[in-house]
């Protein structure tokens, strides 16, 4: 038995290397790898660090099969993507119709960093925009400080299993240059949408984007949501079911800053991104990608990550309301043999 | 759509590198574009065959798996100097001979999905058509990942016990794993043996085609693996069963 379980698991591990899936990935890393459009975001100086050649793209399938390519354990911040698994642990603290008398579910055509509440009931459009993150931040539960980031750094830790810790330059800086922030956290205030708690809250707001994750993560964290809530390596529930489906429609509609409804239309997979150079976008019940690529585009979203988010969407069907037998079985790609021309 | 062949035996010197090479040779003769990989980093020899000297030999192997060089840098044409002059390509990429480099590998081993990586580029940049991938005897990551990828799989085997039982290994392995197609050659069988009742018991008992029978032969020993046998002696049995073997491959 024992050495059954041996010869299986090496055969495996070398079935993941030689799938024409992965050589698909990797041809794709290829493809785009010269692609030199976009720059480093400079706002704060350490961002500014980034190679612009950095490049991964990691995708992980909801049994639990990880596909990694290029720079795919190279590390970076978070930044905007921890906008959307904020908002679950949010849900989860505090439930839908309490979450959503704080902050709208509406796509807003503004940039990410616009100081505008709805009119009529005050609340910040969504999660997704900077105001709803803070207004979504304000709600995690926690005696102080502390114990609120080590929550948020825990239920990271459900999503990839793996620990995690904040850039703390990354944070110093969004924190001292982050007047916009506060003062949007303060017109909220000024509406009672969030609580007296200003400093720390917005303390945790910068120190969630400052979260340390590389493109694995990303993908993981993807297809966790894409697997219910369920991390499908460790198969440990990172997230509540009920609100899966809150954070995915969300990502969906506002995951990627003013270039969301362009996104639904043409990838038609949720998605995050962040400044950092991060995209995680969900194929539900079919697999997670992650895609790291310091060079952004006008809107903010990863030049080589979009590229690599839509070939894959089109050439495996993953758009969510396609209905087209797609160029490539994802199935067939994974697993291999003989009908696969994968040259 | 290029093909991958992968050669390989359970066992040390069955005539991997010299099947590899006349097989390698002959399909190039066919006009076709051949690269030939010599993964068997701890001992690799098949240069010789190609007629390729160490002092001629930059860039090998070694150097991409250190990700000092692009594959396609390390691949020598050979073409010439095996003779080959029908209209075919035949590459070699070779692996390094000095003691220090076979070490530097054996300490740090590598990752095998650059190996995985690199046969592809190898392919694409010199536009193969079809590449033979020369291996270590036994069972190691690497070779495993070599009979994942090919297209088809060679297991030379010689009449004897040891190597009855350890194709048998390597089959399970090979099914294991998936491989597209599988092919045995016996090799070195000595002349008291009937060729074709033998050929018929290695097929039953394994259930796999046998796509040649090589005798023990002294014109090949004698050769001593300078030069490709099949380029030689072209009419010479061994080099028609040769010519068998490669329309196996190219028709199969
Ligand atoms: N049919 C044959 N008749 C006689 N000698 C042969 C025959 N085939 C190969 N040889 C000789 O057997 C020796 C071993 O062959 P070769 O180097 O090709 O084996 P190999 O399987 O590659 O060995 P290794 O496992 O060490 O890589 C060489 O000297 C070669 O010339
Ligand atoms: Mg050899």
């Amino acid at each position: 038995m024992s050495d059954l379980g041996n010869l299986q698991s090496l055969t495996s591990s070398i079935a993941a290397v030689t799938s024409p899936f992965r050589n698909y990935l990797n041809d794709l890393h290829e493809k785009y790898r010269s692609l030199n459009e976009g720059k480093v975001a400079d706002y704060i100086p350490e961002l500014a660090l980034a190679k612009p050649e950095w490049f991964g793209i990691c995708v992980v399938t909801q049994d639990g099969h990880v596909f990694e390519v290029g720079d795919c354990d190279q590390l970076f911040t978070i930044q905007s993507i921890s906008k959307a698994f904020v908002f679950g642990l949010a849900l989860e603290d505090h439930g839908r119709e309490y979450v959503n008398s704080k902050v709208s579910v509406e796509p807003t055509g503004e940039a990410f960093n616009s100081i505008v509440l709805d009119e009529v009931t005050n609340r910040p459009y969504n999660p997704m925009v900077n105001a709803g993150a803070i207004a979504t931040t304000d709600l995690i539960k926690g005696k102080n400080g502390t114990e609120r980031l080590k929550r948020l750094l825990e239920m990271f830790e459900r999503y990839t299993g793996r620990v995690h810790d904040i850039n703390v330059p990354v944070f110093l800086s969004e924190k001292a240059t982050g007047y916009r922030n506060r003062a949007m956290a303060y017109l909220m205030l000024n509406f009672g949408m969030v609580s007296h708690n200003i400093d720390e809250t917005l303390d945790l707001y910068f120190q969630q984007c400052s979260i340390v994750v590389n493109a694995k993560d990303l993908a993981m964290m993807a297809a966790t949501l894409a697997n219910g809530g369920v991390n499908p390596v460790t198969k440990k529930r990172a997230i509540d079911e009920r609100y899966v489906q809150d954070v995915i429609s969300v990502m969906l509609t506002c995951g990627m800053y003013d270039a969301s409804g362009e996104w639904a239309y043409r990838v038609g997979l949720p998605a995050k991104s962040g400044v950092g150079g991060g995209i995680t976008a969900i194929a539900p019940g079919k697999l997670g990608i992650g895609t790291f690529s310091p060079l952004l585009d006008a809107k903010g979203n990863s030049v080589r990550g979009i590229k690599v988010c839509e070939d894959l969407s089109r050439e495996f069907g993953l758009h969510l309301f396609n209905v087209t037998t797609p160029e490539r079985k994802l199935h067939d790609w994974i697993a291999g043999g003989d009908g696969i021309n994968d040259w | 759509m290029p093909k991958v062949v992968s050669v390989h035996s359970y066992r040390g010197g069955t005539g991997k590198s010299n099947f590899t090479a006349n097989l390698a040779t002959t399909v190039a003769a066919l006009g076709h574009r051949v690269g030939v990989v010599d993964t068997d980093v701890p001992s690799p020899g098949i240069h010789n065959l190609f007629c390729l000297e160490p002092e001629q030999m930059g860039k090998t192997l070694n150097n991409y798996l250190w990700g000092e060089s692009p594959i396609e840098d390390t691949a020598y044409d050979v073409s010439s100097n095996v003779g080959l002059n029908s209209g075919g390509t035949l590459y070699l990429v070779p692996s390094s001979v000095k003691a220090d480099d076979i070490a530097r590998i054996l300490n740090n081993g590598y990752d095998v999905k650059l190996m995985n990586d690199g046969f592809r580029s190898l392919v694409k940049a010199l536009k193969l058509d079809y590449l033979f991938i020369d291996t270590h005897p036994g069972l190691s990551k690497e070779t495993f990942l070599s009979i994942a990828i090919s297209h088809v799989l060679i297991l030379i085997l010689r009449p004897d016990k040891q190597d009855y039982q350890g194709t048998a290994v390597t089959i399970d392995v090979a099914r294991q794993l998936n491989v597209r197609k599988m092919l045995l050659a016996i090799n070195k069988a000595h002349s008291k043996l009937n060729l074709e009742a033998l050929k018929q018991k290695v097929e039953e008992t394994y259930s796999e085609t046998v796509a040649g029978v090589f005798p023990l032969s002294e014109d090949i020993v004698q050769l001593a693996s300078e030069g490709v046998f099949c380029v030689k002696y072209p009419e010479h049995p061994v080099s028609q069963e040769f010519r068998r073997v490669a329309l196996q491959i190219t028709e199969g």
